[in-house]
């Protein structure tokens, strides 16, 4: 694959803990094509987590390395740009002066930065609430304000650590329409973690499967589907089949493997 | 609040008409008034009243940037942080009258011994709340922002300082109580103009008596009058844009 916008090469992780050194990820090799949506799902604990850090430049490798566009990464960078799970808005802001946050850090002029923040405003149709604050809107308006505080930027890559785990099954799954329909017209690269498989499924347009730690790739799979797409979609739920059978199995194995302990 | 006052007023005088004690020990809120009108007319009071709060004004700020900084490095080098911990808390807890004597070795009679007395009474509990109230900053908040590209004083300016704005604002209060105590005990022993003073002059000449007293209430009701209207209104305000108090 040439031109890879993102890829991992060999990329380790060990944390130094009080009974010594803890493996949380081992030998990730992984490329991402300009404009994929590729989901990362695996059991809590699998590194899932730390993977999106390391790539964010918020967590150093112990091995390999990660480069976008070809060239290494060594620290944060708007370039790559992460939602997180309770989606980290600012209290203090309204809607948005949060969407407008990483704009005024780049230093971007206010006309530029004002017409942005209509657009994104629009995107995620929070149009009517620009100055609400963030205690006044429900969870899943609040990851919407963290998706257009994230895209307005026009990262790279976009990438999201389980963005949706801590809303309820409804507003979750209207949050994964919201994000495909984005994704569908913005073809940002797109990395995102989950611990939820349907999540994966309908989603990744590739679903890599990560084992127990330390984590490793188990297994990838394409669905190359036609968007967007629902739960119910025949691939989808093959896909979900298929991924849970491979975690079963992931599971399985690490306990016998451990059972003689 | 007002009911309270009337009331307190009320019993005072009630206590001195029953005459337990002559009235040069135990004044009426008449003769206290009257202390009060007088000092008033010849302008000492609000000279004084100026002057203090100048004091307080300029001390409390130095104390503030001074223990932000200190605050910031215990928070940010954490290392350095457990090490001076104990001795920061330990001299926040030191009675600031305690360095009165150094104050004047090295000061001399003057306002700078008046001010290191203010600085160091408050710094210490300045230091300490700050640096509680920056370790109540998600450190979501921080990696979202680094992420966006924020650094270094940036982000303090930008993130931490609103985030931790609530609690930094409760720990301005309390410096200031500090400050404020530190101050007037000062005062109290050394000072030549100022409300300190015109209490340790009235304790001087049984002619000033009432001044002690009505002294004293003007130094109370500076303090309840900087606590509720000024640091209680913007920690209001603060805490209800984050939506830490209802709204009303």
């Amino acid at each position: 694959m040439k031109g890879a916008a993102l890829k991992l090469v060999m990329v380790g992780k060990q944390f130094k803990g009080k009974t010594g050194r803890l493996e949380a990820l081992r030998d990730i090799n992984l490329e991402i094509a300009e404009g994929e949506f590729v989901t990362i799902v695996g059991p809590s604990g699998c590194g899932k987590s730390t993977l999106l850090n390391i790539v964010a430049g918020l967590e150093e490798p112990t091995t390999g390395w990660v480069e976008v566009d070809g060239h290494r990464v060594h620290k944060p960078g708007p370039d790559r740009i992460v939602v997180f799970q309770d989606g980290a808005v600012f209290p203090w802001l309204d809607v948005r002066q949060n969407i407008q946050f990483g704009l005024r850090v780049a230093g971007v002029p206010r006309e530029e930065r004002e017409a942005r923040v209509d657009e994104y405003l629009k995107m995620v149709q929070l149009e009517k609430f620009p100055h609400a604050r963030m205690h006044e809107l429900s969870g899943g308006m609040r990851q919407r304000v963290a998706l257009a505080r994230a895209l307005v930027l026009k990262p790279r890559v976009l990438l999201m650590d389980e963005p949706f785990a801590s809303l309820d099954v409804q507003t979750r799954e209207e949050m994964q329409s919201v994000v495909q329909d984005l994704w569908l017209r913005s073809g940002t690269t797109t990395l995102f973690v989950t611990h939820d498989v349907r999540e994966a499924a309908v989603l990744g347009g590739r679903i890599i499967v990560m084992s127990q730690r330390p984590g490793t790739v188990s297994a990838a799979l394409t669905n190359s589907a036609p968007r967007p797409r629902t739960l119910e979609d025949p691939t989808v739920l093959e896909q979900i089949r298929r991924s849970n059978e491979i975690l079963k199995a992931e599971v399985q194995w690490s306990n016998e493997s451990k059972a003689p302990l | 609040m007002i009911v309270v006052a009337v009331a307190f007023v009320g019993v005072w005088e009630l206590v001195f008409r029953l005459g337990i004690w002559p009235p040069f020990l135990f004044p009426g809120p008449g003769a206290v008034a009257n202390s009060l009108y007088d000092l008033w007319k010849d302008q000492v009071l609000l000279r004084a009243i100026a002057r203090t709060l100048t004091r307080l004004g300029v001390g409390f700020l130095i104390s503030l940037v001074l223990g932000s900084i200190l605050a910031f490095l215990m928070v940010h080098f954490a290392t350095f942080g457990k090490g001076i911990q104990p001795y920061v808390l330990g001299l926040q807890t030191f009675p600031s009258i305690a360095w009165v004597p150094l104050s004047l070795i090295w000061f001399g009679f003057s306002e700078a011994a008046l001010l290191f007395v203010t600085i160091v009474g408050s710094l210490f509990s300045v230091t300490v709340s700050f640096a509680d109230a920056l370790r109540t900053v998600p450190p979501v908040y921080l990696k979202a922002a680094r992420n966006m590209g924020s650094d270094g004083m940036d982000l303090i300016l930008r993130v931490t300082v609103p985030a931790a704005l609530p609690h930094l604002i409760s720990a301005m209060k309390v410096g200031w109580s500090f400050a404020w105590r530190s101050l007037i005990g000062a005062e109290i022993i050394f000072a030549s103009v100022g409300l300190g003073f015109l209490v340790s002059q009235g304790g001087e000449d049984p002619k000033l008596f009432p001044q002690v007293m009505g002294t004293m209430i003007v130094i109370l009701g500076i303090g309840v009058l900087v606590d509720r209207v000024l640091f209680s209104r913007i920690y209001e305000w603060a805490s209800r844009r984050r939506g830490l108090i209802p709204s009303r």
